[in-house]
Parts: C-alpha cells; structure tokens; sequence
C-alpha cells in the first residue's frame, strides 16, 4: 500500500462561478476602505500630502492585484465534494486547504449567507464537527443548491449513529 | 448544548426527572472559609494601614482601618450566607443540576453522560475546613469567561463522592490488558519519586527567573531613586558604587562567570520551591472502572480524574533544557480537557512531573494499556525537502543577524566620548552596580560580528535539529507525530479518535512536495499535525491510520486514472 503514490484527487463540484464576482467585489471593497484611511488626511492636510499619498499608493497597488487575481485562483482551487461517509472540500489560493470529515462525526450543519453573498444569490455551508480545527466551509453555492445540500447533510448524519466525538 | 436556562422553581417541586439523588446545598463552612480567604488579605492591608497612619502622626485616623476591615469582612460574610443558600446541586441518574443566584437565578443541567471530567482541589485557606473545590468539564469547547459548573465549596466527603459518581458508567471497563490486580483503591501508574525534583530546574527559564529576580531588585532600587542602595550599603559598610565598578570592570573573567552562577542558583531556588509545592503527595492512579485519577500538591492539593474512555492518547513533552539531561513529562490528549487557550490546555492536562525519560515513557505505555507502546514504533522520517526550507529559514535569519550586528558595530563606531558619558550617567542612576554600558563601550568592533556569526551558528545548528525531531508512525490502536526543536513534543492520538482531515500547502510546499497533514480530534489541542511531511508519504500515512475514509479520495499511479471530470 505505500509502495504506490497516493494523490489527492479534487472534490468534484466547483461552487457556483458567480462566486467570482462575489469574491471580486468583496476584494473591491477592503481595498477602498483600506485605501480612504490615508486618503482622508491627504485631502484635508495639505503639508504632508505627498506621504499619504504615497501610503496609499502602497495599499492600492497590491490591493488591486489581489482583486484581480485572487477571485479566479480561488475559483480554481475552491471545490466540494459529498459522498455517502464523508465530506470533503478545498479552499485558499495562495494557502491552500483540503477538509475531509466523516459523516459520523458531524455535529451541526449551517446554511449562512451575507447581505453581499445574498446580492449575488449565493450561500455557504457550514460543516462542524466537535474539533477545535475548526467548521469546513463551503462558501459561495447557489442559494438553493446550498440549501438543498444543507438538508442532505442533516438528514444523512442522522441516520448515522455515534456521538460525535 | 447541555446547559439550559429554566424559569427559577423552588427547592421543595421537583422537575420530572427521576429523583434519585437529593437536593444538597453547598457545605455552610464554606463561608467561614471564604471569610479566612478574605482576612488573608484584607487584615494584613488594615495593619499596614493603622502603622503607617500613627507613623505620620494622625492617631485619630488610625482608629479607623481595623474596625471598618472587620465590618467589611462581616458584611461579606453575611452575604456570603445569603447566596450560600440560593445553590444547591443534585446528581440524579442521568444529569446532574446546580441551581444558584439570589436576584437572577439560574438552573443548569448537564446529562452525565458528557461529563467529561472532574477536577477537585483544596486550596491551602479552604484545607482546615475540610474543603475542596469541585470543577465539573464537559465536551464543550470552553470559551474564555464561560462558566463551567462549579461547586465552591464542599466538603472532602461529597467531593470525593462527586468525582466517583459522575464519572461511573456502571459496567467497569477493566480487564483490557491491565497489568497487575487491581484492587479497591485501583492500580498505581505512578507515585512522586522526590529524586525527580532534580529535573525541576531544568528549563530555559532557570536563568531568566534570576535575571527577573535581580531586575526586580535594580527596579526597586531605581523606584527609590538609589535610597535603598545606599541604606544598605551603609548598613554593610560596602565600598563606593564607583570603586566596586572598577574593581569588577578589572576582574571581569571572574565576575561574569560568578554572577551566572548566582543567577542560576536564584533561578534554581524558585523552580524547586514551586515544583515541591505543585507535585508533592503526587499519586496517579487507575481506579477500576478504568478512570484516571491524579492527586497532586502540597499546600494547594489537587485532584483531577478523567475517565478512561476520554483519554484518547498522551504527549511526552520534552523541552530543549529538559531534553539534554534525558528527562521527560507526560500529558494527557483527552476529550473535556479543553481550555480557552493552548497554554492552559497544556497546563491542565499535565499528568507527572518532569522524571527520567525512560519513566516517562513507561507511564505513556501504561496509560494507553497497549502490549507494545506506540511510542516505541519506528517513525517515518520526514523528506529532505523539510530539511532544505527549515536551512533556507536559518539563511535569512543568519542574514538579519549579521545584518544587525553590522549596524550595531557601525553604531558603535560612531559613537562620540561625550555620548558615552551620558549613557553612564544614566545607568548609574538605575543600577548600583553601573557596568553594563562599561562592558558594551568596552566591545571591539569584531565582538559584534562574533555575535552575529553565534546567531548564525545556532540558527543553522536548530534548524538541523528540528527537521531530525520531525517524525510520524502508526501503531495497530494509534497514530504517532513528533515535531519541535525548542520543546519536542510525541503525540500519540488513538486512531478511533481521529474526526477528520487536513492539509495545508503553502506555494514553497507546493513546490517542494511538501504539506501538512493534520488529523482533526475533539481531544486535546484540537488538530495534531505531522509537519512538512512529503504529500504522498503523509495521505499514505493518513490512509492507513483511518481506513475507508481518505481513500475515496485518492488517486494512484499503479491504476489507471478514472478521473470523474469536475461536473460544475
């Protein structure tokens, strides 16, 4: 068994490819209230102009780089997968993240969407099990799929006996 | 979860649970108890009070500590009483209640089946009184500022009874593998061997502690700005701060090694003192229904148990310092013994003291009950891969030291006569013994360099060492990690246990093969990882350790690639 080289293979599903817009818009945003910080005084205080300016040159330049090319990597990178045992998902762009738990030890299964993923139609899913790693997130699926997949989830657990533990 | 709020009931209805267990109140000397915590400190701040006031002559005033300290301490005790009453607690068979509050009342319940574990202490005021505290730990993950269920206080005898009752789950689970006759009292894993005493001083901070102890003196004496110094050196008839610079500034091989030496002594006097008083009467044992019990402490003496089934594995914790004279201590991986963070996590499931490793590693073996202890697999070293980022992170660093001790050595040469001048002045107003600035004024250029290559050296040297403690393995019941140069902890985690999966890459990983892969588990820490493993050697590992559960997932190279398409 480990004269083999086992890979991981992707999880089947890409979430939803309006997820790209969300993502984009979310980057957007950060970044033009990151970069208004020292714009402000730049308006306002004519001495030191030129150095607030040039922090905030400092912020919108790989600000907007991130915007325009993280939502693709991520879109790239971001799968989900459901089978009969388990769940598994992968998330990140530059720091990469792949989440597999059983469905025996899943705890709770949440459906949660922002007002800006609810603007795009779109949900997460939210896998807890009783480790303090933390809950596996699916984000960005269209709201009904979500939904659908949320129920799914809850029902199968249930039928799986164990504590959870 | 498992706590409810309840509209208050009194004591006299009973909820519809069965009734097996009676209502009990907390023990009543309990408030004489608090009130002897509270005259510990009050009393002696009220003296300090009356002697400084006839001290600055307003003896009329001085009067007025004593009495008002004893009125306060009345009136606490008083309402001490008062919510004495209001909490009352019952272990029926299947949850146990607490009720309490006088203006807001609160009913909680937890269903025995999610206890976890249960800690009972005496702290040394509530001792005379025959009192313990009890700490009831559930499977939640505690938050800071949560309130567990805690019963403060009562006495020795219920406590006791507290312990054994909430965590019996009837049928004993004894008889797996159990060496020796366990017998009414349970089987003895360990008993403190005050030879391991000799293991407490050795940490990295023996010598830090001396150092916080002199610097807590030089702070005083600056506070006082040099009176207390003075008074002293008066008093033992000592030379002039200037003739004792001299004289160490012209001795400086013999001082500095001196002042080590006294600094370690310091350090080892405090280490010891607090290593007595929290692991004398220390006893570890396997009672039969197979929960773990630990007693422990000289003035403030404790007990923990938890209960076998939620002991999912043990660390063997093994820092640098402690590493080096083959000592060891052992910890516990269990379910309920979270806490709010990592650090108190690692405190509160300590069970020895730091022994000889080979002890250690025996009451590892003993606490898993397994034939042949995973802690003596063989473990699967980790690629050179690891070995060539943990040397290109000992680079950059060598790179910041030199890059600092270049600058320090420029700085040094530009500094004038007159700017030395100033920084003595300074010093001696601080330190009574003004050599520090002497020493650095005193350092040729090519010290600092010197300085920067040791950081190098040791930089490179810890690298090395780091990527050799690297290390995972399987065992038939658990898995094995071992990571860390500064503190070298083995984790063995019962493969049953595992709830789950993680790796992480970062883009150098991807690039050298390299992931984490991290086995998720409600024990313990959370998430135990085995670091900087090759991608394949780890999802291999993983496989294994948990079958049926990553394989769906894997692909080989020995079979054809079926791969399904990503359907969107």
């Amino acid at each position: 068994m480990t004269t083999d080289t086992p890979r991981l293979r992707p999880p089947h599903h890409r979430v939803d490819p309006r997820a790209v817009r969300w993502w984009t818009t979310r980057s957007l945003a950060v970044t033009v209230v990151l970069t208004a910080i020292p714009v402000v005084p730049a308006l306002i205080w004519e001495p030191v102009r030129f150095w607030f300016l040039v922090a905030a040159a400092v912020i919108v330049v790989p600000g907007l780089v991130i915007t325009l090319v993280m939502p693709r990597w991520r879109y790239r990178v971001h799968r989900w997968e459901v089978t009969d045992t388990a769940v598994y998902a992968s998330s990140g762009w530059f720091w990469q993240e792949w989440r597999v738990a059983p469905m025996s030890r899943i705890q709770t299964v949440d459906t949660a969407r922002g007002p800006l993923q609810r603007a795009f139609g779109l949900s997460s899913v939210t896998v807890t099990t009783a480790s303090a790693a933390g809950p596996i997130e699916i984000a960005g699926l269209d709201h009904a799929l979500a939904t659908r997949v949320a129920d799914q989830l809850t029902e199968t657990t249930q039928a799986v006996p164990g504590d959870a533990t | 979860m498992s706590t409810d709020q309840r509209p208050p009931t009194g004591p006299a209805d009973r909820p519809a649970d069965r009734p097996s267990g009676d209502w009990q109140g907390l023990s009543p000397l309990s408030v004489w108890a608090n009130t002897a915590a509270g005259a510990l400190f009050i009393v002696p701040a009220a003296v300090v009070g009356t002697v400084v006031l006839v001290l600055l002559d307003l003896a009329w005033w001085a009067a007025a500590p004593l009495p008002g300290a004893l009125a306060l301490i009345a009136g606490l005790t008083v309402l001490d009483m008062v919510f004495l009453r209001a909490v009352s607690y019952r272990v029926t068979g299947e949850r146990m209640e607490m009720r309490s509050g006088v203006l807001s009342k609160a009913y909680r319940s937890v269903p025995r089946e999610r206890v976890r574990s249960v800690d009972v202490a005496a702290p040394i005021y509530a001792r005379p009184f025959g009192l313990c505290v009890v700490t009831v730990g559930t499977g939640e993950q505690v938050d800071a500022g949560s309130d567990q269920v805690k019963l403060q206080y009562v006495t020795a005898a219920q406590g006791e009874r507290l312990r054994r009752e909430l965590l019996y789950r009837g049928a004993p689970a004894a008889a797996e593998g159990a060496e020796g006759a366990p017998d009414a009292e349970g089987l003895e894993l360990a008993r403190l061997d005050p030879r391991w005493f000799a293991y407490a001083p050795a940490t990295t901070a023996t010598l830090g502690i001396g150092i916080g102890a002199l610097a807590a003196l030089i702070g005083a004496n600056a506070q006082s700005e040099g009176w207390i110094y003075r008074w002293v050196s008066e008093w033992a008839g000592l030379p002039s701060t200037a003739e004792i610079g001299a004289f160490v500034m012209g001795r400086l091989l013999v001082v500095l090694p001196v002042s080590l030496l006294v600094l370690l002594l310091s350090g080892t006097a405090v280490l010891l003192a607090v290593a007595v008083e929290t692991w004398w009467n220390y006893r570890l044992v396997r009672e039969a229904d197979g929960t773990v019990v630990m007693r422990r402490g000289l003035l403030n003496s404790q007990s923990l148990t938890v209960e076998g089934r939620r002991l999912n594995g043990v660390t063997l914790h093994e820092p640098l310092v402690l590493r080096s004279v083959r000592g060891a201590d052992v910890r516990a991986v269990a379910t309920g013994l979270g806490a709010a963070d990592d650090e108190k996590t690692q405190a509160k499931s300590r069970l020895s003291p730091p022994m000889p490793r080979a002890r250690a590693r025996e009451l590892a073996a003993d606490l898993m009950r397994t034939p042949e202890s995973p802690l003596d697999m063989p473990l699967s070293a980790h690629p050179r891969a690891a070995l060539r980022r943990r040397l290109v992170r000992a680079g950059w660093a060598a790179l910041g030291g030199f890059a600092v001790a270049g600058a320090l050595a420029w700085l040094h040469s530009l500094a004038a006569a007159a700017w030395w001048e100033t920084a003595h002045e300074i010093e001696e107003r601080l330190n009574p013994l003004p050599v520090a600035t002497h020493l650095v004024e005193a350092t040729p250029t090519w010290g600092w360099w010197l300085l920067g290559a040791a950081f190098a050296a040791v930089a490179f040297w810890y690298a090395v060492g780091s990527h050799r403690a690297l290390g995972h393995g399987l065992h038939p019941r658990y898995l094995v990690v071992r990571r860390g140069m500064a503190v070298r902890d083995t984790v063995t985690l019962e493969r049953a246990a595992v709830i789950g999966w993680r790796i992480t890459r970062t883009p150098f990983q991807r690039r050298a093969g390299l992931a984490h892969v991290s086995a998720t588990t409600a024990s313990g820490a959370g998430m135990y990882t085995a670091s900087d493993v090759g991608l394949s050697q780890g999802l291999a590992w993983a496989d294994m350790a948990v079958p049926e559960l990553l394989s769906q997932f894997l692909e080989r190279d020995d079979r054809s690639p079926d791969r399904p398409g990503p359907a969107a």
